[in-house]
């Protein structure tokens, strides 16, 4: 079901070329009788049945009165309208009369809206003349008739009480009553033996299907939303849960941030649907920032919901799951599982579940051997442990690979060995933390230490094997940390030629020949620039001009960007942490300057980037100091 | 003081206007909006003074003047009094919707549901919407009340027993002249026609309230005072509210448990045995109970208030003796009660 729905969405995503509707659907004058006898049936008789018919229809009734008005918008004159349905005036005066329908923000607003389409500015005859007496006569009634509150009305303008204050007061009381019900679970039943008054719950429920929109309602609404739910007799109304869901991802209500998480617990369309329009709305507005970014990820409310609730978790774990796979590896939709990994991290370390029995519930399908060792923060580890424990982290990765690569002759086995794979690849992706701290030691390692680190960062940007080619991209990644490592190294100018053309050829790929990603390679750089030991001024000098003859200043720029958000985050006050801050600011200051004056041969390169992997925000890298913090 | 007055006649002249004149043809948003503003300020003024009765006085009698002088402009024209100031908003609205001169677009203006609802008791309200938001208030109430509906005392009778404690407060912390107070339960009970039936029940919700203050139960100790005083209010109370309703009124209040008894034993000595019926009956003039009800009343109580049996039937009993403790029925009420309750 899920996967099904994240195809239709991925077609959605598409540019909106088809899905447009070239007319609306014809009118029906059947239709239009159908919906009057209901109206009529509605009407004539309050039973809970009857009640419950109209919260069943309420939202078709919606779509009908919706069709109505748009046809009416295109006809001329009330004459028109009234001539081609005769029944129109009988329809929406009896609807008038249905709270169901006046209560609804929408019901009351089409209403009108109808009313309004049979309302001549200038009446051409005697029919549009009643028209328009009758329009103004059933508003009047409707909002000053007293008939069934003469009596108190009377008596509350002794007291000094209006109308709507009384009104207002009224509803306010019937919440509060119908919330104290809710309260009282069946659980404080003295006697077994006597009924429970469970089913209230569900028939509030109901009732409140046309009162989602309502702020006074609100209140009731969260209360049923949050209840207990231990008596099977407590379920909520279908009806009522998609009301709600589709008012909220309108955005036409806020609700409290409890009742949301609530309402996603025990509403599945409406989890799925708002992980989709999460993805849909962070994959379609590519400009964000990263800052950006993790405040619309914390708007959602989606890593706080997922903290609280391991099937939550699980849902939108197995989204991104499917989305990753896909999209192939798309680099924005892995940035974007990082980004919500570590949110969602963060909410379940702050609700204090932090012990590691609960990893295999929210991570079933992970090899388990791997659980712990990636969900550990380096925060959580003394730096010097760090070196060891990615070359173990590697070499598990390693072993993982070449077990799947064996089974491939053996084809029973295959397909398991490819989903051990994918699934710590996946979980790799959602610990990324790693993945930046490899990168940092990279920085500081010696050529024979390189090797596993190396590894670990190639299987990050090409978890698959395809056409054999992982051997060549282990070379390709070692000669880009050579020329990397040579290049700073070497502190007297003018800089090595050949290294620095070896190292633009490799950040340009070539479409023939199997290649490495650019990505990589440019984080590496950036890293380098950073953190290697070297003076500014001769570390920038290599940034700029290898960014400036690969053509990737605004990647570059990217990187720098993510890399100083991960230090402000993260950052614990050491000096050392003020150092890489000024380092950033100056190399990020050197790429806007060249912005300006960018090299058009490069942008083929930039082309072939973009081609691939649609957004150039990269996995970043965080200098160790400020990891301490990350908790 | 001049200054209100001045504002007082001028909204009275505005209301005029809004429901009689053609001159609405002419109002646009701001003009619609200022009218309520000067209509809010008249609920302001009337909640502010409607406890001081001198500057009531002087404000009624503006108000009179004023009258005078619109009745002779507007032919149509209906009196406002100061107690019609607490509504002042609403028979602006009235007016204004049932004025056939009010443009289509003022009308979309109040109807208007595009706005979010402002719920603030704030000065500025914008008056988009204000007829939307009341039908959704209404309608939510309508949709609601069938869950509510299950207790004897409803949420709406409920706010009226409210509103009652709340007034009844305000006027007793006035020190002076506590028989104002009692005018005023005089004056509601003088409302109309089924005034007298509706106030009963909203009486039963005041004294029902459980959650109340110290002044509470000073209003709540007033309310019983005064009834104590108005039988024929305590008779109704008695005849027209449900049994359930009396009995939880006689277990929170020894004084109208009290009441309800004496009011049960006149019922009981007016009762004459009637040959034709066989059966103890009213007298024809005020049938509002019959003997068997009269009968279930005292068990209910009894039911409830089970210390209350010995002392009640002490009572029956010696009234039986005075009648000559004859064993036939049809003699005595008071006989024939006691077989009825001890059967």
């Amino acid at each position: 079901m899920t996967v099904r729905l994240v195809c239709i969405r991925m077609s959605q995503l598409q540019p909106q070329n088809q899905l447009q509707q070239t007319s609306e659907p014809p009118l029906n004058v059947q239709e239009l009788q159908f919906w009057l006898d209901k109206a009529a049936a509605w009407g004539q008789a309050d039973s809970p049945d009857t009640r419950k018919d109209t919260c069943l229809h309420l939202s078709r009734l919606k779509d009908y009165l919706q069709l109505l008005l748009t046809h009416m918008n295109n006809m001329s004159s009330t004459t028109e309208r009234m001539k081609t349905l005769p029944l129109l005036g009988q329809f929406l005066g009896r609807l008038c009369w249905n709270p169901y329908v006046t209560a609804d923000a929408t019901g009351r607003r089409l209403l009108l809206q109808c009313l309004w389409g049979l309302y001549s500015e200038h009446p051409g005859n005697a029919l549009e003349r009643k028209a328009n007496q009758w329009i103004r006569k059933v508003l009047c009634q409707l909002a000053t008739e007293e008939d069934d509150d003469a009596a108190a009305l009377a008596l509350m303008k002794r007291m000094g009480v209006s109308p709507k204050e009384y009104h207002l007061k009224v509803l306010k009381m019937m919440v509060a009553l119908l919330q104290e019900n809710i309260g009282k679970s069946c659980r404080s039943l003295v006697d077994l033996n006597q009924r429970c008054s469970c089913d209230n719950i569900r028939a509030t429920s109901e009732a409140c299907v046309p009162l989602v929109t309502c702020p006074e309602a609100a209140l009731l609404i969260g209360a049923l939303l949050q209840q207990p739910m231990t008596c099977v007799r407590a379920a909520l109304s279908q009806d009522f849960l998609d009301a709600l869901s589709s008012a909220y991802s309108s955005q036409c209500i806020s609700l409290e941030e409890q009742a949301v998480v609530s309402l996603w617990y025990h509403n599945l369309s409406s989890l799925e649907d708002a992980v989709l329009s999460l993805l849909e709305c962070v994959l379609t507005n590519t400009g964000s920032t990263p800052q950006e970014l993790k405040q619309q990820l914390a708007q959602s409310l989606l890593p706080k919901a997922c903290a609280q609730h391991c099937s939550i978790f699980l849902v939108a774990n197995d989204i991104f799951r499917s989305f990753l796979k896909q999209t192939e590896g798309n680099e924005s939709v892995k940035y974007l599982i990082q980004t919500f990994s570590s949110c969602f991290l963060r909410e379940l370390a702050r609700l204090q579940h932090k012990t590691s029995g609960s990893w295999k519930a929210l991570f079933p399908q992970s090899p388990q051997s791997l659980l712990v060792p990636l969900l550990t923060r380096p925060s959580e580890m003394p730096r010097e442990a760090w070196k060891h424990h990615l070359n173990w982290l590697s070499g598990s990765l390693q072993t993982l690979t070449e077990e799947e690569e064996e089974g491939d002759g053996d084809g029973s086995r295959s397909t398991r060995g490819h989903h051990k794979v994918f699934e710590a690849w996946f979980l790799l992706i959602q610990c990324a933390h790693w993945v930046q701290v490899a990168v940092w030691l990279l920085v500081t390692s010696d050529p024979e230490d390189c090797g596993p680190l190396l590894w670990l960062l190639t299987f990050y940007h090409h978890p698959t094997n395809r056409g054999h080619h992982r051997a060549s991209q282990l070379v390709h990644a070692k000669e880009a940390w050579d020329h990397l490592h040579s290049l700073y190294s070497v502190s007297s100018c003018p800089l090595p030629v050949d290294r620095l053309q070896s190292l633009v050829t490799l950040l340009s790929p070539q479409p023939e020949r199997p290649s490495l990603s650019p990505l990589f390679i440019l984080n590496l750089l950036v890293n380098f620039a950073v953190f290697f030991q070297q003076s500014l001024s001769g570390s920038a000098e290599i940034l700029q001009t290898v960014v400036n003859r690969s053509g990737l200043v605004n990647e570059a720029a990217c990187v720098l960007r993510s890399l100083e958000l991960r230090l402000n985050e993260d950052s614990c006050l050491s000096s050392d942490t003020n150092r890489v801050h000024l380092r950033i600011n100056a190399l990020q200051n050197t790429l806007t300057h060249m912005h300006a004056a960018s090299d058009p041969a490069g942008n083929q390169a930039h082309a072939h980037i973009n081609a691939q992997n649609q957004t150039a925000v990269s996995s970043s890298s965080t200098p160790p100091g400020s990891l301490q913090n990350d908790k | 003081m001049e200054a209100v007055l001045k504002n007082l006649s001028s909204t009275a002249e505005l209301l005029a206007v809004a429901s009689q004149s053609g001159a609405v043809a002419q109002w646009d948003k701001q003009t619609l909006s200022r009218a309520f503003h000067w209509a809010r300020y008249c609920e302001h003024i009337s909640s502010r003074f409607h406890n001081n009765s001198a500057i009531k006085g002087i404000m009624e009698k503006q108000l009179q003047f004023t009258n005078q002088s619109l009745r002779a402009a507007f032919p149509g024209y209906t009196d406002i009094s100061f107690s019609d100031l607490s509504c002042c908003q609403h028979l602006l609205l009235v007016g204004l919707l049932k004025n056939p001169e009010l443009p289509i677009s003022i009308m979309k203006i109040l109807f208007d549901t595009t706005s979010p609802v402002n719920n603030q008791q704030s000065d500025y309200q914008d008056v988009t919407g204000f007829c939307s938001h009341i039908i959704q208030c209404k309608s939510a109430r309508k949709v609601l009340s069938p869950l509510t509906d299950l207790s004897a005392v409803g949420a709406d009778v409920e706010v009226q027993g409210a509103m009652l404690m709340e007034r009844l407060a305000a006027l007793l912390s006035q020190e002076s002249e506590a028989c104002r107070t009692e005018h005023f339960l005089d004056s509601v009970l003088q409302g109309g026609e089924g005034a007298a039936g509706h106030f009963c029940l909203v009486i039963a919700a005041a004294l029902l309230t459980t959650k109340i203050s110290a002044a509470q139960t000073a209003s709540q100790g007033f309310l019983l005072d005064w009834l104590q005083k108005k039988h024929s209010v305590l008779q109704l109370m008695c005849s027209a509210l449900p049994t359930t309703l009396l009995i939880d009124l006689a277990k929170g209040h020894l004084q109208f448990r009290a009441a309800y008894c004496d009011v049960l034993k006149k019922w009981a000595s007016d009762m004459e045995y009637s040959m034709s019926e066989g059966e103890w009956v009213q007298p024809s003039t005020n049938r509002t109970v019959s003997f068997k009800r009269l009968t279930e009343h005292f068990l209910a109580l009894f039911e409830s208030c089970p210390s209350l049996r010995e002392d009640v039937e002490n009572d029956l009993n010696a009234l039986n003796i005075s009648d000559g403790d004859f064993d036939v029925k049809g003699l005595s009420v008071w006989g024939d009660l006691l077989s009825a309750l001890n059967k």
